[in-house]
């Protein structure tokens, strides 16, 4: 297989890794906007108790893409940056004030004081609008419309990414990340022996769920139109994938029915992984339809390989320390150096 | 503005506000390492007291960190689309591998940050390693990126396309060793400085306890070990460019005319329209005998470059001289702070009755010696050039930066490609300028008034190397 292939192939297990991890941090933020009420205090404790550990190395999985898209496609990302300049700037702005916001509130001193409530609501509507205009820009993408026909790349002021199809996927892509988190929440809020917000976080599941499905309907019957080359891919290439996609989401909604909470978190993963693989397949063998290929964009062989293999060597370091960092704070696995009550006692300081 | 100049200055704020955070990111972990070593080895609740507190500063600086970061990384394609077509092709790799480290970084900074409870002692302390080794690590491929842009190496340009690129050699440039070993030096000097410039500043205003003491000494030992390192570096750099890069040195030292003999010129306001530099303090043969060991060895001025290719002196000149300044006044600083903590040792009430010489501490064999300790030097003049120190050595990061910058101009790759060709040809800079210098004033505000709460909110409590913290949430 031609190792470009392999690479784009590689940056698209990233991007799943990317929506599936830093998504639903993301999706977290839209949570704690709609933390309204008595319980509202319990939501933000569990939100914040939940990304802490976790959203900068979900982060930089959005950086391996950036940087693994520009050596191994630099055309690519060139164009993309030319093009997509104004929804990837303000999906930049969103980016930062996410991760600002969030530490800002999680560290003051006085959590009740108004600086502490700003940056609360920075966190929460900057979480709302990153995933809309990162989804915004891969409909763009998608559609085939973000190059003028001649092949020339302008900055694009909105005619590609506000068409009716972009601002669907925008939204589903809000949706699936708001979906994603209700979930994971379920579980935490189950871990910190809460089953009463664990039923609100199953019901905002089903909910973000149920539209994240009526979106994707909806992305799927303005495709033919608005995105030709996509839905002549997924017509002839895609079709299993896309059918998985549907049943495993109604095994998840199933599962968050029965309330097999671990259960959905597996199954919505899944879905996401066959959603974004069921994008990249329908729109194989281009990386920006209908002029940037796999082919006219890849950087030579030779720096492909180089990248692979320090991607390979990488992982290998870094999938046992996330490994670690999950089973210390996400999973029920035993982990090397956990405190225990008796360890606690053996290293006595005095 | 125009739009090449409304690129540069989001670009040069971008990287002048990261730059900081990045020092950071790279000196404090291996401070609060060796403060938790220490408070491990010796039991000392203090070193643990300054951990936790380190900690939770470093929590707030780092993610500040990691979104400036992610700005920049935005920025090369958003700004300069050309430029990352060619680097992104060559120097593509070491960009990758810095994505790699910055991802250790973080997933052991989480560990570390949120795993005061989860984990034992040893293997919360094991967790700071790598924070710090992968810090200096990320520091080296990103710099050495921007060596390959100053001495770009790896490949062949054929009829305007890249070919025969070999990353490997685009990593290793010539510019690789010497600016990487100066960044990463510069991180710790400029940390080292900056947390003793803190407990300086407390000590002044009347906090004496061992803490402010212990955190005053751990600072100044990482700066006053890197500082001397610092500038034997920088002197390797500017060897370094009269071959590689002497357009950036004749401007450094406000070199407008090639000549024999060169005088150094120290300060003074180079003025490229007249090709001279006013006011400056001449030291005559200076430059050529730094520069090449020959007093009357030839130096390359600008006036050898065409007009179109010549970086603006009076720019680099003058941040040249205020890095050099700067290092230097660090470097006078650390070593008046060292003499007198071990030369001068406060003499104990025993002591002082039978009132010794002072000074040598040479005392005969059998002395007990609890009678004259080392103490910290606690005078106030001293005090007050560390406290001014901290913000200087970033002032001397900052004007570094400059230095390798703007004396790379009018290349963005040197002799490659020109700024002005990289540029985005995306409307609305100016706008984009402003926007992103209006979040930096507002994080950068935030940011402050957060770290002003967590320095006066009191000491983190820590118990005999904490143990007995939340029983319910342990093995969940």
């Amino acid at each position: 297989m031609d190792i470009a292939v392999i690479a784009l192939s590689v940056l698209w297990l990233g991007l799943i890794a990317y929506v599936v991890l830093g998504g639903a941090d993301f999706g977290a933020g839209i949570w704690d906007l709609f933390a309204v009420g008595p319980q509202a205090e319990r939501q933000h404790r569990l939100i914040n108790k939940a990304l802490g550990p976790v959203w900068e190395a979900n982060h930089v999985w959005l950086i391996f893409l950036i940087v693994g898209l520009f050596t191994a496609f630099p055309a690519a990302f060139a164009t993309l940056s030319i093009a997509l300049f104004l929804p990837l700037t303000i999906a930049l702005i969103g980016i930062v004030l996410r991760g600002a916001a969030f530490i800002f509130r999680t560290y003051a001193i006085d959590t009740t004081s108004r600086f502490v409530r700003w940056w609360s609501r920075v966190f929460s509507t900057s979480s709302l609008l990153t995933p809309f205009f990162l989804g915004v820009s891969a409909a763009a993408v998608a559609s085939g419309h973000i190059e003028a026909p001649n092949g020339n790349v302008h900055a694009d002021l909105g005619s590609s990414w506000t068409t009716p199809f972009a601002l669907t996927i925008g939204a589903m892509g809000v949706s699936l990340c708001a979906s994603l988190a209700a979930v994971y929440l379920t579980v935490e809020a189950i871990n910190d022996n809460d089953p009463q917000l664990a039923e609100a976080y199953r019901l905002r599941a089903i909910i973000a769920g149920a539209i994240t499905a009526v979106l994707g309907a909806l992305g799927l019957l303005l495709s033919p139109s608005e995105a030709p080359i996509l839905w002549q891919g997924m017509l002839t290439r895609a079709i299993p994938v896309v059918i998985a996609t549907m049943l495993i989401g109604l095994a998840t909604a199933a599962s968050l029915l029965l309330r097999r909470y671990r259960v959905a978190r597996v199954l919505i993963i899944l879905e996401t992984a066959f959603l974004l693989g069921s994008w990249g397949l329908s729109q194989f063998p281009y990386i920006i339809p209908p002029n940037v290929t796999i082919s006219n964009a890849a950087n030579e062989p030779s720096v492909i390989l180089a990248l692979l293999i320090s991607i390979a060597i990488g992982m290998a370091i870094l999938i046992p320390s996330l490994y670690y960092l999950f089973s210390v704070f996400k999973l029920s696995v035993p982990a090397p150096g956990l405190k225990k009550e008796e360890t606690g006692e053996k290293e006595s300081a005095h | 503005m125009p739009d090449l100049l409304a690129a540069r200055a989001q670009m040069g704020t971008s990287l002048a506000f990261h730059i900081i955070f990045s020092a950071l990111g790279v000196g404090l972990p291996l401070l609060f390492c060796i403060a938790e070593g220490l408070a491990l080895k010796t039991k000392n609740p203090t070193w643990m007291m300054l951990t936790r507190r380190w900690t939770r500063a470093a929590a707030i600086l780092f993610a500040i960190g990691a979104v400036s970061g992610t700005i920049l990384s935005f920025e090369l394609g958003l700004l300069w689309p050309t430029y990352i077509k060619y680097a992104g092709a060559v120097v593509g790799l070491p960009f990758a591998l810095e994505g790699f480290a910055f991802f250790i970084e973080a997933i052991f900074l989480g560990l570390y940050l949120y795993g005061w409870d989860r984990l034992s002692p040893r293997a919360h302390w094991l967790c700071s390693f790598p924070i710090w080794i992968s810090g200096a690590a990320s520091a080296w491929f990103i710099v050495s990126a921007n060596s390959w842009m100053n001495t770009p190496a790896g490949f062949t340009i054929n009829h305007g396309v890249i070919t025969g690129i070999n990353p490997i050699e685009a990593m290793l440039n010539p510019s690789t060793p010497y600016e990487t070993v100066h960044m990463i030096l510069a991180c710790y000097v400029a940390t080292g400085f900056a947390v003793a410039a803190v407990y300086a500043w407390a000590i002044l205003h009347g906090k004496r306890d061992e803490y402010y003491r212990k955190g005053l000494l751990l600072g100044m030992a990482m700066g006053i070990i890197a500082i001397p390192l610092q500038i034997i570096s920088g002197d390797l750099n500017a060897r370094f460019l009269v071959n590689a890069q002497p357009a950036k040195l004749a401007a450094m030292e406000g070199v407008f005319h090639t000549e024999s003999g060169a005088p150094l010129l120290l300060g003074g306001l180079a003025d490229p329209q007249t090709g001279k530099v006013y006011y400056a303090l001449e030291i005559p043969k200076g430059l050529s005998i730094l520069a090449k060991d020959d007093p009357n060895a030839t130096i390359r001025g600008l006036d050898s470059f065409a007009p179109g290719d010549r970086p603006n002196a009076a720019l680099v000149h003058p941040s040249f001289d205020g890095m050099v300044v700067s290092g230097f006044f660090t470097l006078f600083v650390g070593a008046v702070f060292w003499l007198l903590y071990f030369f001068r040792r406060r003499r104990g009430p025993i002591d002082r009755a039978l009132g010794s010489g002072a000074g040598q501490g040479e005392h005969p064999q059998g002395t007990p010696p609890p009678k004259r300790r080392r103490v910290v030097p606690e005078n106030r003049l001293l005090l007050w050039g560390i406290v001014l120190a901290g913000p200087l050595s970033f002032l001397a990061i900052e004007l570094g930066w400059m230095v390798t910058e703007f004396g790379r101009q009018p290349w963005t790759i040197y002799g490659i490609l020109r700024t002005k060709d990289a540029v985005t040809t995306a409307p609305w800079l100016n706008i984009s300028f402003l926007v992103f210098s209006l979040i930096y004033v507002l994080l950068a505000a935030a940011l402050i008034r957060l770290l002003i709460g967590v320095a006066r909110s009191p000491l983190p409590k820590v118990e005999p190397i904490d143990r007995e913290e939340q029983p319910q949430r342990a093995g969940v």
